[in-house]
């Protein structure tokens, strides 16, 4: 399963004097099992770029093809079930619902899927036991840290088992040990289980751990390296 | 999961939902209470007067009530009526024959209203014996009359003393008679007190040469929401030959004046609805912006629109739901104890009250229609509430809500 992006734009205040191009037209395309950092300084379009990828927002122009197919194209209901069934998304402050506990954070989005009670419940714990977080399957986010409430947020991406995971700057919040902890689960679930993982980013933390770097400027694509992975860490439980 | 997440969000602000629940039990507890004493009094009224004078239902000639003609009369028989005497929801059947005559004795005379009535199923249903401030009451094969004390006085007829009566009988018969009086009585109501005539059946008929026919049958259901099905009931059986009128259609001043009552009772209970109102729309629209990232999230992660704006609503109804409890059970054993032990009235009031042949308390009316009549408009005025708020919630935007909802719709 490949992402392909084709002349993709993205215009703010189009209509007036001063058009913002947060997207310029962008050619990419990553394939499935990469583990991409997309890194650009605060307003460069990294994360505009993963909103368009996700299918949350719309492009000016172009298209985004994921296995030939336009998700761009889609009406909102289909694109909320192909996001719910193949993406899975990372944010920047967890964004877990705070009424539930962590493990029925982790259902929640499996049983959007339509899986029954007894699957979401073993594999939301399969997946939060992977994550290290086996001794706080039932706390609410509040009594959790942020580096286990973003274990939360990773378990809660991958729990519906999704060709891609978009990640938005997923590191910010969190300290260098829950950095480091976090990368750790990421980066062996990418190996593990062919995920792909697409970071927005400007942590060197992350920025270190990505096979490719795809660096953005003004909504351009500055430059697209591919690197030797240096390290894989166990992931502490 | 969606139930859960709806109780669980509820509970999120504690403060807001709680306050927000008792200002519509609160709202329900006033307007129940309201409503409840405004239509036991309005229950109270109707029976009253009904005894008094017209009686809840009344058989008459379809033409009767437009000629108010002693010519347009119905059978007086037991056959005729014998539906209505088995009908299993009337507790009372009574003939009764009502016309106009010129009363006189010596050189006075007025205009009176003459009524020939069954002297003892009168006095169980309309306490007519209870009225008697001088003589004794009627017996059915008496030659006597009963005289209201206001005409009494007028005409300067005593105890014992005899009046005339004098009118046109069925079919162009002169009526005409002079009779003895036997009691008088008072009536608190001047326009009562001042032209009743009462007459044993059996007389009226003989003055008015009526033979065996009446001008009305006049009847009363056990309960007054029976009304309606009752009528009906008699229409459908005596059809187009035998006008079914009920209070509303005998007294329509006073159909008229509860009508009036009851409807700014209304106006006064949705205008408390609508402050309450506005409470409660704040709250549903807090409810809403406050959680626009969170809910931009659910839907990144595959949560249907119309699914969260189902959330919104059960979390919606839910705090309707515990309003509506709350209010119930606050409301519930009051009325309860109102309508077991109604507010006494004391003094002049209580005097004039029971002068006029009404209790001197404050009745309550328990009825299940006002609980839900209370229930549908809360849940109505939190659908009108939620308007706004799912419109916003369905509008917005979900980039702009991932970034913080300021300008999320």
């Amino acid at each position: 399963m490949t992402i392909k992006i084709t002349q993709l734009c993205k215009t703010y205040n189009q209509d007036t004097d001063f058009p913002v191009h947060a997207v310029d037209h962008l050619d990419l395309e990553i394939a499935q099992g990469e583990f991409v950092a997309v890194m650009g300084p605060s307003g460069s379009g990294k994360t505009t770029l993963l909103n368009m990828l996700g299918g949350i927002d719309s492009p000016t122009s172009g298209k985004v093809c994921i296995d030939d197919k336009n998700i761009i194209e889609l009406q909102e209901k289909d694109r909320i079930a192909y996001r719910r069934d193949n993406i899975g998304f990372i944010f920047q402050d967890y964004s877990l619902l705070p009424v539930l506990t962590a493990l029925e954070n982790v259902e929640f989005v499996m049983q959007l899927q339509g899986h029954s009670e007894a699957e979401c419940r073993q594999r939301a714990t399969d997946l939060l036991i992977k994550v290290g977080l086996a001794d706080h399957l039932h706390k609410v986010p509040a009594k959790l840290s942020g580096g286990q409430q973003q274990r939360v947020a990773v378990a809660r991406a991958l729990a519906p088992s999704p060709k891609f995971v978009m990640a938005d700057e997923p590191t910010a919040n969190l300290d260098a040990k829950s950095t480091a902890e976090l990368l750790d689960i990421m980066q062996q679930l990418n190996e593990q289980e062919g995920t792909t993982f697409i970071f927005s980013t400007h942590d060197p933390r992350v920025i270190g751990r990505a096979k490719r770097v795809i660096v953005f400027e003004d909504g351009k694509k500055t430059d697209d390296k591919q690197i030797e992975q240096k390290h894989s860490g166990e992931i502490k439980q | 999961m969606l139930v859960t997440l709806a109780w669980r969000n509820l509970w999120r602000q504690k403060r807001r939902t709680i306050l927000t629940a008792s200002a519509l039990a609160l709202a329900l507890l006033l307007s129940l209470l309201m409503r409840c004493v405004q239509e036991g009094s309005y229950t109270a009224n109707i029976e009253n007067a009904a005894r008094l004078s017209t009686g809840l239902i009344q058989l008459q000639h379809p033409e009767f009530a437009e000629s108010q003609s002693i010519d347009d009369l119905l059978p007086g028989d037991d056959k005729f009526i014998e539906f209505a005497n088995h009908h299993h929801n009337l507790q009372y059947v009574m003939p009764r024959i009502e016309s106009f005559a010129l009363a006189a004795a010596g050189d006075k005379s007025k205009g009176v209203m003459v009524l020939g009535v069954d002297p003892d199923k009168e006095a169980q249903y309309s306490g007519l014996s209870d009225k008697l401030i001088s003589g004794s009451y009627l017996q059915a094969d008496d030659q006597q009359v009963l005289i209201a004390e206001g005409l009494a006085d007028h005409l300067g007829l005593k105890l014992g003393e005899q009046v005339i009566l004098y009118g046109q009988g069925y079919r162009g018969q002169t009526a005409a008679g002079l009779y003895t009086i036997k009691g008088i009585l008072h009536f608190p109501m001047p326009q009562l007190n001042n032209q009743l005539i009462y007459l044993p059946l059996q007389l009226a008929q003989e003055l008015y040469s009526t033979d065996s026919l009446v001008t009305a049958w006049v009847l009363h259901s056990e309960e007054l929401s029976l009304l309606e099905e009752t009528v009906n009931d008699l229409k459908a059986f005596y059809g187009e030959k035998v006008n079914v009128r009920d209070w509303q259609d005998l007294s329509p001043d006073m159909a008229q004046q509860i009508l009036i009552d009851r409807a700014s009772g209304l106006f006064l209970m949705y205008l408390l609805y609508g402050i309450v109102g506005f409470a409660l729309f704040a709250t549903l629209l807090m409810m809403v912006l406050e959680r626009q990232r969170e809910f931009a999230v659910m839907l990144a992660t595959g949560l249907l629109r119309i699914k969260l704006l189902k959330l919104i609503a059960i979390e919606s109804t839910f705090i309707g739901l515990l309003g509506i409890c709350l209010g119930l059970l606050l409301s519930f054993p009051i009325l309860t104890w109102l309508f077991f032990n109604p507010i006494q009235l004391t003094g002049d009031t209580a005097q004039l009250m029971l002068e006029m042949g009404y209790d001197p308390i404050i009745p309550v009316l328990l009825d299940p229609w006002l609980f839900l009549h209370q229930v549908v408009v809360v849940l109505g005025l939190l659908a009108l509430c939620l308007i706004y708020p799912m419109w916003r919630l369905y509008r917005m935007d979900l980039v702009s809500a991932l970034k913080g909802g300021a300008h999320a719709a």
